[in-house]
């Protein structure tokens, strides 16, 4: 098993044609390791939240190749029509909000997931109730969303995205809603993730004082992706 | 597995009975309309039932008194008790009369009939209160419609009448409440005219005697004779109209109720197809204020079959709820109508089966919103 948990080659992205085309990413290459925590920084309209919905298997790239962990998911075309599943398997997502389905409790927020991929009742909740513990907040399985704190609700968003085993987690600006001090303990709690379980992340920030946590800053400079 | 549209309906669960507990409402407006329908088929069958009579001898070329006028004479009676064939023969009055209540009046069907003949109309069963007719002039029998008492008096034309029994479920076949009379007083209410008019009539020169005259002539016939057979025979000799019990149900169902049913019919197919239209729109908004989470589960993975269900099950509940809420409504209300409203088992089998079609239906709108939610609306707030 290699570390790698995401692989790009000369991915590419436009919309339109003739006069309306635009050209968004161009000729993306590149490798993300389990356990790293990458930072996405581009200004507004850059095109960051098509790269990550292109990394999420949600919308199709122009052309290029695409691996998940060892597994060629894209090579000009998707190569397999189930995307929905590869999403479900392999990749976790955490949001601005932590949007968890107000109608279910925690656990079940958590287990919708996995059991929907066919993991057993039983299984399901062993692994909610252990990230529950890991995160602090197993005294709240069953409490609905509404009851928790707006940072206990973050923890249990990010709690969901790991409840698949996921080679990548997509993180859109965790700490948008979040004060300094807390975006803080957020980002250090996805470097220590990333450690922890072995999973690589990236993370769409515009707040420059994250960067110092993460092992890596991804750049949109000119349609081309570049690290620094 | 966690069932979302249980865990759904237990968070907003007021609302959603109380939405339920509305299209119930209008649910049970199409029981009621079902009903009123079986009651009136119903109400067209108790007097040809209580009357339990083979042949109906009416006047030639007509339908008969259910249908339309028809007068035939007295003594008809006797030239069909004379024919072999024949077991008993009445003659009978159908009349429809203004009974007068305290500050209004009441439509009634008055009945009638020689109190001394081998037929009577007044099923006992229905009987509740006093005693069937005694004598030829000035009692009458009342449906417990009326609201009349025993021993109260009534005045119709001339005279007053008094009540002397009470009976129950005995309606006509437009739903009016009926009251029985003998024969001799009917005639004289139907067919005689008040003391002015007969002085007019003298002075005219026209001179009518003849209130001989009844509705029509009833008979059984003996066992071992063809009622059919019977019936052409008196056809050929008599010059009249003759129909056997199947006949006259036939023109109380299809002649006399059939326009009136058929307007039901629509009015509840009317009333189905908003139903299911209320149900789809409220099932849309439903999927509309979920929008965000479903875009979620769809990014996060979770697959449409898991979603559409989800949205087929809410309508299917919210429409089997108010199906249950609707025979709630419907049997608390259905005898506070002036009319008979009968609800019957196979009418609410048979609307539950439209209930769920219709919920399927419905949900299909919210299914279509659902296969069309973009999941990257997830992203970005």
């Amino acid at each position: 098993m290699s570390q790698q948990a995401i692989k790009v080659e000369n991915i590419n992205k436009f919309f339109g044609k003739g006069d309306a085309f635009v050209d968004v990413i161009k000729n993306a290459s590149f490798v993300i390791n389990k356990g790293e925590l990458v930072a996405l920084v581009a200004p507004s309209g850059a095109g960051k939240t098509t790269l990550l919905m292109m990394l999420g298997c949600v919308n199709e790239p122009n052309s290029g190749k695409m691996w998940l962990g060892d597994e060629k998911v894209y090579d000009d075309g998707w190569l397999t029509k189930e995307t929905r599943k590869i999403r479900r398997e392999k990749i976790g997502f955490i949001f601005q909000a932590h949007y968890l389905i107000p109608f279910l409790n925690i656990i079940d927020n958590l287990t919708l997931l996995p059991q929907a991929n066919g993991v057993s009742d039983n299984v399901s909740k062993a692994k909610a109730k252990e990230l529950l513990q890991y995160f602090d907040i197993a005294e709240k399985e069953k409490a609905m969303s509404s009851q928790l704190s707006g940072g206990q609700n973050q923890r249990v968003a990010i709690a969901r995205a790991l409840m698949n085993n996921p080679e990548i987690i997509l993180a859109d600006e965790p700490t948008a809603a979040l004060d300094t001090e807390r975006s803080i303990d957020v980002v250090k709690m996805l470097k220590k993730l990333a450690l922890e379980q072995n999973v690589a992340i990236i993370m769409v920030t515009h707040d420059e004082r994250m960067l110092e946590y993460c092992d890596k800053v991804m750049q949109i400079e000119n349609k081309a992706v570049v690290f620094t | 597995m966690i069932y979302l549209a249980k865990e759904d309906i237990k968070h907003i669960l007021g609302k959603f009975i109380v939405t339920a507990i509305g299209v119930g409402m209008l649910l049970g407006i199409v029981l009621i309309m079902m009903g009123v329908y079986r009651g009136m088929i119903s109400d067209a069958e108790v007097l040809l039932k209580d009357l339990n009579v083979d042949l109906w001898v009416v006047q030639d070329d007509t339908l008969g008194p259910f249908a339309e006028a028809s007068r035939v004479h007295e003594d008809l009676k006797y030239t069909i008790k004379a024919i072999s064939a024949i077991d008993k023969s009445e003659a009978i009055t159908f009349q429809n009369l203004q009974l007068p209540l305290a500050n209004r009046k009441l439509a009634v069907l008055a009945i009638g009939y020689d109190i001394y003949g081998d037929i009577n109309p007044i099923n006992p069963d229905r009987l509740i209160e006093g005693r069937v007719l005694q004598t030829d002039h000035y009692e009458i029998v009342v449906s417990d419609k009326t609201g009349y008492k025993i021993d109260d008096k009534i005045k119709l034309g001339r005279n007053f009448y008094t009540v002397v029994g009470i009976t129950h479920g005995s309606v006509a076949s437009g739903g009016d409440p009926l009251v029985y009379m003998s024969l001799k007083d009917a005639q004289e209410l139907q067919f005689t005219y008040t003391n002015k008019r007969i002085q007019t009539d003298k002075a005219r020169g026209i001179i009518n005697k003849d209130s001989h005259l009844v509705n029509a002539i009833i008979a059984t016939i003996k066992d071992g004779y063809n009622v059919d057979e019977v019936a052409q025979e008196i056809k050929k000799w008599q010059h009249k109209s003759v129909y056997t019990r199947e006949e006259q149900e036939i023109v109380l169902t299809r002649n006399v109720v059939e326009k009136a049913s058929k307007q039901i019919g629509l009015f509840t197919l009317i009333l189905i197809v908003v139903a299911t239209i209320i149900i789809a729109l409220i099932i849309y908004t439903m999927t509309l204020e979920k929008m965000k989470e479903i875009s979620i589960m769809k990014l996060i993975g979770l697959p449409n079959s898991i979603i559409i269900k989800m949205i087929v099950e809410e309508t299917l509940v919210l429409g089997l709820l108010a199906f249950v809420f609707g025979n709630i409504f419907a049997h608390l209300i259905y005898d506070k109508f002036p009319k008979n409203v009968l609800l019957n088992i196979p009418d609410a089998w048979l609307l539950f089966g439209i209930v769920v079609i219709a919920s399927i239906l419905a949900s299909l709108i919210g299914v279509k919103k659902v296969i069309n939610a973009d999941p990257t609306a997830a992203i970005g707030g």
